[in-house]
């Protein structure tokens, strides 16, 4: 099994799995790396360009890693969305929508 | 006061006709439906709206701030303005989770999370407050512009209030969201153009990069340039506890919705993008170029500080980075600044105008008072609404001495204790309207408790603020907490609904096991309604 998994079925990508977690984790650092590499980059710190250059290293493998599970869930859930859309227009109207029920 | 060249005011007019003419432009576009005049009908490549994220978090009290930190605290000031970082996480969780649920309107996600008379008042509440922000939040930034006009030009504070906001409303009553997000894309080219060639501009008339590094050197001040220079656990003004409880609620908080008071227009962004994946890298990468711009006025501002060493005055400090623009920049690249501003200011005021007139159109007039309103008088009612929420502003804009530190207060409110029920209406299904709605009430009424009367009459000690912040957190959830046991959870039906479409993170299992037991999950696919 793979460290990081990059092909999902339709249902898989749809669930919470490590790979979230991982962006979840990524992207946090990725920010303070950012925040403070750019300014002690701008002041010519050599420390500052080390950070920076770490901080766009986790911003390509955050986005390596969630990528192809974002871009599935976004093309599944676009396939049906012109259904939920009618369903929250009758929410608007206080109509609930029959699809959920029993 | 500056003098400007025939240059400079050429720079000025041709911004100002670009800006009008994206109104005209897309005017055909915005009047299609309510969807296109609040939401560019959900068709947008992620960085139309991440430049909008951008430009419109970059207000023109955002320098004078950010100048304000880095002065009072060197490099580590930076981390005061850390607080957009709740995108780092909410893009992957939060964003996905409100993208799905396809609610215009924070109020609007309320009504389809929780059900019956609790979700209505909570519908209403958050509406009647979203309105009342906008106005405040145009008042507050365009009496911000109008003082800058008074720096520059000698005029009274009210001219640069009204006469830039009212030209920023013909282009978002022309086109609405549209109208925003184009002008906000040009704006957040502009203005951080602005930023880099102002902030790099600065940091050369201090002397360089290694000019300031020297001169903090020799002020005995290198301990400016450290991010992590804290004054002590607890004590200083700059604690490692503000740190940590920073860093929670800014990243913590993007598990939830309305963490930040900036996720309401956050979420309008996030609705606005074409996919799911392209609602979550518009947040992403429209915060991260909002932490790139702080960091590029920090390096800034510790020139300013090398230059000016000895100001007390915060008001002095913090008009800092606007010096070194005005003060320093060349004879007709003062034009090419004040249009950067204009950029700055119209971007905020056009996307919170817009955003008022949402909550207005959608969840007071559409869903409580014509249901059945057809598109076009639904636009009509947006252009209605943006007139009356720029009027208000207007209002609270020249009353804002008055008012100010109240409703600083009534931001804080909002922001301590219901910051984990802002978190649990997302991942916990067994949080319901009613622990919700009471969090709020009882956060009103704890803050004044805790930040105000019991220091006054001596029960406690006056508290830091992150103290304050985790008091609250704690008492408030006392209250919550019960109420939300001792009142019925959210009908099942509704909820399954709502998970199947949103696929929340957290503890839903009861939730999910019923949507499995009713064949709804896996395929996404909702069933064909009877007689269709």
């Amino acid at each position: 099994m793979k460290l990081i998994r990059r092909e999902w079925t339709p249902a898989e990508a749809d669930e919470w799995a490590r790979e979230d977690w991982l962006a979840i984790l990524l992207s946090p650092l990725a920010y303070i790396g950012l925040a403070v590499g750019v300014a002690l980059a701008m002041l010519l710190i050599p420390i500052g360009f080390v950070i920076l250059a770490i901080a766009i290293i986790l911003i390509i493998l955050m986005h390596w890693v969630i990528d192809p599970k974002l871009k599935l869930i976004s093309t599944e859930y676009e396939k049906k969305q012109k259904q939920y859309l009618e369903s929250l227009e009758k929410t608007i109207r206080w109509e609930d929508a029959e699809w959920t029920k029993d | 006061m500056v003098q400007f060249a025939l240059l400079d005011w050429i720079w000025i007019i041709l911004f100002l006709l670009l800006m009008i003419g994206c109104g005209v432009l897309f005017y055909r576009l915005g009047k299609r439906s309510e969807s296109d005049f609040f939401l560019a009908g959900r068709g947008l490549p992620w960085w139309l709206p991440a430049s909008s994220v951008y430009a419109t978090h970059t207000a023109v009290d955002t320098p004078m701030w950010v100048a304000g930190v880095i002065y009072k605290h060197g490099l580590a000031g930076i981390w005061y303005a850390f607080f957009s970082a709740w995108c780092a996480i909410s893009a992957f969780v939060s964003t996905r989770i409100f993208r799905r649920s396809l609610a215009f309107t924070q109020a609007e996600w309320q009504s389809l999370r929780f059900t019956g008379l609790g979700s209505e008042l909570l519908r209403g509440w958050m509406t009647g407050w979203q309105v009342f922000m906008t106005m405040f939040n145009m008042g507050w930034v365009g009496i911000a512009m109008g003082r800058i006009c008074q720096y520059l030009f000698g005029w009274p504070t009210w001219v640069g209030l009204v006469v830039f906001s009212s030209i920023c409303a013909i282009y978002v009553l022309t086109a609405g969201y549209w109208g925003v997000v184009m002008a906000d894309f040009q704006q957040g080219i502009v203005a951080f153009s602005a930023i880099l060639i102002v902030s790099i501009w600065g940091v050369i008339t201090a002397g360089g990069p290694q000019g300031i590094v020297n001169g903090l050197a020799e002020l005995g001040q290198s301990w400016r340039l450290n991010p992590f220079h804290f004054t002590g656990w607890l004590s200083g003004d700059f604690p490692l506890a503000w740190f940590i409880t920073m860093m929670v609620i800014a990243l913590i908080g993007g598990f939830g919705m309305g963490t930040s008071i900036d996720w309401y227009l956050e979420a309008q962004r996030i609705q606005s993008a074409r996919t799911v994946r392209d609602a979550s890298y518009s947040i992403w990468w429209g915060t991260a170029l909002v932490i790139i711009r702080n960091s590029l006025w920090a390096a800034a501002i510790l020139g300013f500080f090398v230059m000016f060493p000895n100001l007390t005055e915060a008001r002095e400090y913090e008009m800092g980075w606007f010096r070194l623009g005005f003060d320093y920049l060349p004879v007709g690249m003062l034009g090419f600044f004040f249009a950067a501003i204009l950029a700055i200011h119209l971007s905020t005021v056009s996307s919170v105008l817009n955003l008022g007139a949402m909550y207005v159109t959608r969840d007071l007039y559409h869903h409580y008072i014509n249901t059945e309103a057809p598109q076009e008088k639904l636009v009509w009612i947006g252009r209605l609404a943006t007139v009356i929420i720029l009027l208000g502003s207007f209002i609270l804009g020249l009353m804002m001495e008055e008012i100010t530190k109240w409703l600083i207060f009534a931001l804080w409110i909002m922001a301590a204790g219901v910051w984990l029920p802002n978190i649990l209406q997302v991942i916990w299904w067994r949080f319901n309207a009613w622990g919700y709605l009471s969090a709020w009430m009882a956060n009103l009424g704890l803050s004044w408790l805790v930040v105000w009367i019991l220091p006054a009459f001596h029960v406690i000690p006056p508290l830091p603020d992150y103290l304050q912040f985790w008091a609250l957190m704690v008492l408030t959830s006392l209250i919550y907490l019960p109420v939300t046991f001792l009142t019925k959870p959210e009908d099942m039906g509704h909820l399954v609904k709502y998970y199947v479409m949103s696929r929340p993170i957290g503890f839903w299992g009861p939730v999910r096991r019923e949507a499995e037991r009713r064949g709804l999950m896996g395929s996404m696919e909702p069933p064909q309604q009877p007689g269709s």
